[in-house]
């Protein structure tokens, strides 16, 4: 019985393209709201780069909280900006400042790959083959580190709190 | 024999043969796959106007052939083919033609998951409960992003009202399935209805059953949950605008996700497809979920709506204490071995 | 012939996409064309349209999303532990238990400002 799969490099290069274009698209967007969506398709991505790692329990809660709550926010804030006060980016041009991060990007990749040529045949050829099933999950996090659980706790609490207190009007 | 590279014809239709009849195909396209998926959405169709007509002491559908107007939901099908795609005056066109089939979509992905038998599942993956629920949370998004994209105040004010319904109700949903999955110890829903082998999840956790319930009617929006949808308030709430095609998919979206719904009570609660050997499993499954879908469909008929701000009151206040509690109650059960009798 | 479950989700995935997709391109090719800016006016039962359609924005259940992105974490880190909790001794669900209950006093505070109406 052979078990057919998506062969992983073909799942990394397109996991790789449909994060990248997504977060490029965000920044580039001339509408807040497109750039939005592109952000959460980036998102998407890196869910799907979680699942290729064998964690699909952490690509689900990626999506369930980064897609699902923390983008709705995103997008309500940005309705909440009435349209003529969003930024006019219709004037850039390509002028050598406007486009440092590409520089950047560019002397960046030329860096990742001289390293990579110097490190010649160093390099591990294949994964590490820890997997963590799912029901180890709980143990580990209650008793290797029941400590930060409760800090955890409190640093929720804290974050929703204050949150609140910020947003509500002072009257 | 079937030979991976086919050389010769005669080899290639064993290939196609082979491809057809395996149980993978058989699973993915036909039974819980595309082709019954999309039969049993549109029966549902049929089946609320129905079961709301007798109710309401009318008769239904009835003229559009087969025997009490059961091919009426393909004539509406055909019609709204046929309808015109109205796109209005400055609205987002990607996003006012995309959304649907994102919709659609999200419906249908997590039917993936679900066992309508003890090997008929597409995916068996270990972490089902979990998928289903990212899934459904990316509702609340698609709404307001087709609210938004719609540009005019009646979808707009419906639109928000709904992600914040359905905001409210996503928690006290998740917290009664933590009821399930600690009685359970797995988020594989095909392990979950094999531990419902002796005892239905219905009778530990009945609370659990009655918030999963309520707060799975306020997602789909069904009456008395209705405000976003309502006539006199809001003529249709975010799918105002939405014509022809475009609302058709928004309505097998609606109904899709009415029949994900009732199946994950089906799975969780009413022990998925266990049942006397008399009838084949899946059809038991079916059975019970259609059972839960008229529970669900009867209240539209029957009950008055509640305002938006009770029900997203509701929905945090007492349904998120409600399950809580049973989340409790559940760790004192398992705790004092009371449930040890049935395999827990 | 097994399937990697992730692959069947993909298949299933691209098969939702390949059937419904032709219910949506289909309809958009043989509509017409023309815009005709009585037809395409936002609907507002028989009156003329008036003023910006995205305009007005409900803050009143604001606190309610902000509630939500926070117990969707919460959600989430539950059923981490739910899975396992019959095979963790009892002091470590005890842990997961003071987590809940140490959550329960900033839920009721946080209800508490956001049922409170002139806070929003």
């Amino acid at each position: 019985m052979t078990t057919l799969a998506i062969p992983p490099d073909v799942a990394f290069v397109v996991l790789t393209v449909v994060t990248i274009t997504g977060a490029i698209l965000a920044l580039q967007a001339k509408e807040l709201i497109y750039g939005a969506m592109s952000l959460a398709l980036s998102f998407i991505g890196i869910a799907g780069f979680f699942a290729l790692l064998d964690a699909p329990y952490l690509a689900m809660l990626q999506i369930a909280v980064y897609v699902g709550a923390v983008v709705v926010l995103i997008l309500f804030t940005i309705m909440l900006v009435h349209r003529e006060q969003t930024p006019e980016m219709d004037e850039r041009t390509a002028s050598p400042e406007n486009s440092v991060g590409l520089w950047l990007a560019g002397l960046l990749a030329l860096a990742v790959s001289g390293v990579v040529a110097l490190a010649g045949t160093n390099l591990p050829t294949e994964a590490p083959s820890a997997t963590l099933p799912i029901s180890d999950l709980g143990p580990v996090l209650t008793l290797q580190y029941p400590i930060p659980l409760i800090i955890l706790a409190l640093l929720l609490s804290a974050s929703l709190l204050g949150a609140l207190v910020l947003a509500k009007v002072e009257r | 024999m079937v030979v991976f590279p086919p050389t010769t014809p005669a080899e290639l239709i064993a290939l196609i043969i082979r491809i057809l009849t395996s149980h993978t195909f058989v699973t993915i396209v036909i039974f819980p796959g595309f082709i019954h998926l999309t039969v049993v959405v549109i029966f549902l169709t049929w089946y609320e106007r129905k079961l709301l007509a007798r109710i309401q002491l009318r008769i239904g559908p009835l003229y559009a052939g087969g025997p009490g107007g059961l091919f009426q939901p393909l004539a509406d099908g055909v019609k709204l083919i046929f309808k015109e795609v109205m796109v209005p005056y400055k609205a987002s066109k990607p996003l006012f033609l995309g959304i649907p089939i994102m919709l659609v979509f999200l419906s249908a992905l997590p039917f993936a998951v679900i066992p309508f038998g003890q090997h008929w599942v597409i995916a068996n993956i270990d972490v089902g409960l979990v998928f289903i629920f990212a899934m459904t949370s990316l509702f609340p998004t698609m709404i307001l992003l087709f609210a938004w994209a719609s540009n005019s105040k009646y979808p707009f004010l419906g639109g928000l009202r709904s992600l914040f319904q359905q905001v409210a109700y996503e928690i006290p949903m998740w917290i009664s399935t933590l009821s399930i999955v600690l009685l359970a110890g797995s988020l594989n829903l095909t392990d979950i209805v094999t531990a419902q082998q002796k005892m239905w999840f219905i009778v530990p956790a009945f609370l659990s059953f009655v918030v999963f319930f309520i707060s799975i009617m306020a997602e789909l929006e069904r009456l008395p949950f209705d405000l976003p949808e309502a006539e006199p308030e809001l003529v249709a709430g975010w799918y105002t605008e939405a014509s022809g095609a475009i609302f058709m998919l928004i309505f097998m979206g609606l109904y899709m996700k009415l029949y994900l719904m009732s199946s994950l009570v089906t799975v969780l609660f009413l022990g998925g497809w266990w049942g006397p050997a008399i009838v084949p499993q899946p059809v038991w499954f079916i059975l019970k979920t259609l059972i839960v879908a008229t529970f669900i469909i009867i209240p539209r008929g029957v009950y008055p709506r509640i305002r938006v701000d009770m029900l997203i009151k509701i929905g945090w206040t007492r349904l998120l204490i409600i399950a809580l509690a049973n989340v409790f109650l559940t760790i004192i059960l398992i705790d004092t071995g009371l449930l040890a009798a049935w395999g827990i | 012939m097994e399937l990697n479950p992730w692959l069947a989700i993909i298949i299933w995935a691209i098969i939702i996409v390949l059937m419904t997709g032709p219910l949506l391109t289909l309809p958009i090719f043989w509509s017409r064309r023309k815009p005709d800016p009585f037809r395409d006016m936002p609907f507002e039962s028989g009156q003329v349209p008036q003023g910006e359609a995205r305009h007005r924005l409900v803050m009143q259940y604001y606190p309610y999303l902000l509630m939500f992105v926070v117990f969707d974490v919460v959600g989430m880190f539950l059923f981490a532990w739910g899975i396992s909790f019959t095979q963790v001794p009892k002091e470590a669900s005890a842990f997961v238990i003071l987590f809940i209950v140490l959550l329960g006093a900033p839920l009721a505070y946080a209800l508490k400002l956001a049922l409170n109406r002139e806070n929003w």
